[in-house]
């Protein structure tokens, strides 16, 4: 049921990266991401380390004006979303319970045009990647089905922002996209969150650069992350700090 | 008003029952704590109050099952809306890891239940190496020797199962499966029966933060396991001592573990703590570290923090 739904999303991303003509990156699940969940329009902010992050992508004005307008207001989803690392999803703007949450942001939203936001965290536990914004011009909840694609869609710009920000930063290890196995993608279990903070401690680096490792590694060795993480929990695989020194014991 | 409540709850849950089913719960009602069974009912309705929290209640469901049954330990899995089986309450570590270790070899009574959308249960694990190779030998190494999984379930819909373990073989006592079904089903439908709007945004908000604070959690088990050299429980143990004399939340604590604006080198960072401690916010704001006292000002009362540290990974991590 997972991997058929993140095969799907991951398709969805990749075609509208072959739309566009370039290789895939988180504007393309930005995009995609605004046409499958069925909303008016995307935006994306990109987070730069511990601060705020910079807005990177939109799939139109209005979604850029709310963007902005967070920015300016200091206050709204994408500012909560990064502070409690959960989504916020706010089915109807108009209510009091909106207004109370957001005095200035929520009025000046629906004046903008839209009726619903939804902002997801792009994170894979502590590691932050940024926030992908959705707004409805009429308010109205995501069905289930549109929240479990948005979710997913969510975890794919943060895999394609870690990557695009490990490549800025030289490295360009990982693999980028749908090539890299995305049913193996199953980010939440407990051994690879292990293995990833373990990593910190063996590569004397930070959380993000430890699982573009990890994830590298695996793909390398053509194994399934789950089993490298495996390994390296029961302390069966180290990683050594020089990617180029093959790094097995 | 509370009784008020907590009887009226028990009458529309067991009208639907058969007629014995309902005489079976009631008998049990008497028996068992009565008054904790009521009160559990009530709890498990009133997902309306103001500070209500997706993960206690579900903590409740398995706190309660294991106080309320004759059973050792009781673990939740949960579907997200992604479709993926989370784990999400347990009463103990050791049920919480054994939850885990189905999901990660996709293989154990729980998923049969959630598969299902069945009751299933196994009086023996020793007699159930051929149906569950992994899951019966792990069960029993964890010092559990039957199981029972109750699906959560409404109508068609199959939102995730109830496991309950117990250390000694037997079958389960029929009114012990039936109070526990009872339980799961009021969860159920205090979960998807979503009264408006907001609180059901509310609720996926609240488990989708949970989940990824389970995340950082297990980060941080890593970091510091492979920092002192120890195994995963005795990281989480750690951290969670340094979370609570700290007067923090267990995923605050790990985020800035993680970050590097906190030190937990053992005993040294307690020793310490004025110059090294510094927490952030999650989005990464600094804030001034609490000092050794933590201060009475913070946003929630001190008592809360600690008793929410605890809900939020039942004993264990």
């Amino acid at each position: 049921m997972t991997s058929d739904r993140g095969g799907r999303v991951w398709g969805l991303v990749a075609s509208q990266a072959s739309l566009r003509g370039g290789r895939v990156t988180a504007a393309d699940a930005c995009t995609a991401a605004a046409a499958a969940v069925q909303v008016s329009g995307a935006w994306l902010i990109a987070a730069a380390g511990l601060e705020a992050g910079y807005l990177m992508w939109v799939t139109d004005e209005v979604s850029e004006h709310l963007a902005e307008l967070e920015l300016t207001l200091g206050e709204g989803p994408s500012l909560d979303v990064s502070a409690s690392g959960g989504p916020v999803l706010a089915s109807d703007l108009g209510t009091g319970e909106a207004a109370r949450r957001w005095p200035v942001f929520a009025l000046a939203a629906l004046q903008a045009g839209a009726g619903a936001i939804f902002a997801f965290p792009l994170r894979i536990g502590a590691i932050r990647a940024g926030v992908l914004g959705l707004y409805r011009a009429r308010p109205g909840p995501l069905t289930a089905f549109q929240l479990g694609d948005a979710l997913v869609f969510a975890d794919a710009a943060t895999l394609l922002l870690l990557e695009a920000q490990d490549e800025a930063a030289g490295g360009g290890r990982t693999p980028a996209g749908p090539g890299s196995r995305p049913a193996d993608l199953a980010l939440h279990r407990a051994e690879i969150d292990q293995a990833t903070g373990m990593l910190t401690e063996q590569l004397g680096t930070g959380i993000a650069e430890a699982l573009l490792r990890l994830r590298a590694y695996a793909y390398a060795h053509d194994r399934r992350l789950s089993d490298v993480a495996g390994d390296i929990v029961a302390r069966r695989l180290r990683l050594s700090p020089d990617p180029y020194s093959g790094g097995e014991w | 008003m509370r009784h008020e409540a907590g009887a009226a709850v028990r009458v529309r849950l067991l009208a639907p029952d058969s007629r014995e089913g309902s005489a079976v719960v009631a008998e049990r009602v008497i028996r068992l704590d009565g008054e904790l069974l009521s009160e559990t009912f009530v709890e498990l309705t009133d997902t309306m109050v103001a500070d209500f929290d997706v993960i206690d209640f579900l903590h409740v469901l398995t706190d309660r099952s294991v106080k309320l049954l004759d059973v050792s330990a009781a673990g939740l899995l949960l579907a997200d809306p992604r479709g993926e089986l989370r784990v999400v309450a347990a009463s103990s570590e050791a049920a919480r890891v054994l939850e885990l270790f189905q999901l990660q070899n996709d293989q154990g009574p729980c998923l049969d239940c959630f598969r299902t959308g069945q009751p299933v249960s196994a009086a023996d694990l020793d007699a159930e190496a051929e149906r569950w190779p992994t899951f019966a030998a792990a069960a029993r190494q964890s010092g559990f020797a039957a199981v029972q999984a109750l699906p959560m379930r409404l109508r068609d819909q199959v939102i995730g199962a109830l496991n309950l373990f117990r250390a000694s073989a037997g079958a389960f006592d029929l009114s012990d499966v039936r109070v526990g079904q009872a339980l799961a089903d009021v969860a159920t439908i205090s979960l998807l029966h979503e009264r408006n709007l907001r609180r059901s945004d509310i609720l996926n908000e609240q488990l989708q933060t949970a989940l990824n604070s389970r995340v950082v959690i297990e980060q941080a088990k890593g970091k510091l396991a492979e920092r002192l050299g120890l195994e995963m429980e005795q990281a989480f143990s750690l951290l969670r001592d340094h979370a609570r004399n700290r007067n923090l939340r267990l995923a605050e604590l790990a985020q800035a573990f993680i970050d590097g604006t906190l030190t937990l080198a053992g005993q040294t960072a307690a020793a310490r703590p004025r110059t090294t401690a510094r927490t952030s916010q999650p989005d990464g704001r600094p804030r001034p570290s609490p000092s050794p006292v933590p201060p009475a000002s913070r946003s929630r009362p001190a008592a809360d923090r600690g008793q929410s540290v605890v809900k939020e990974l039942g004993e264990g991590g």
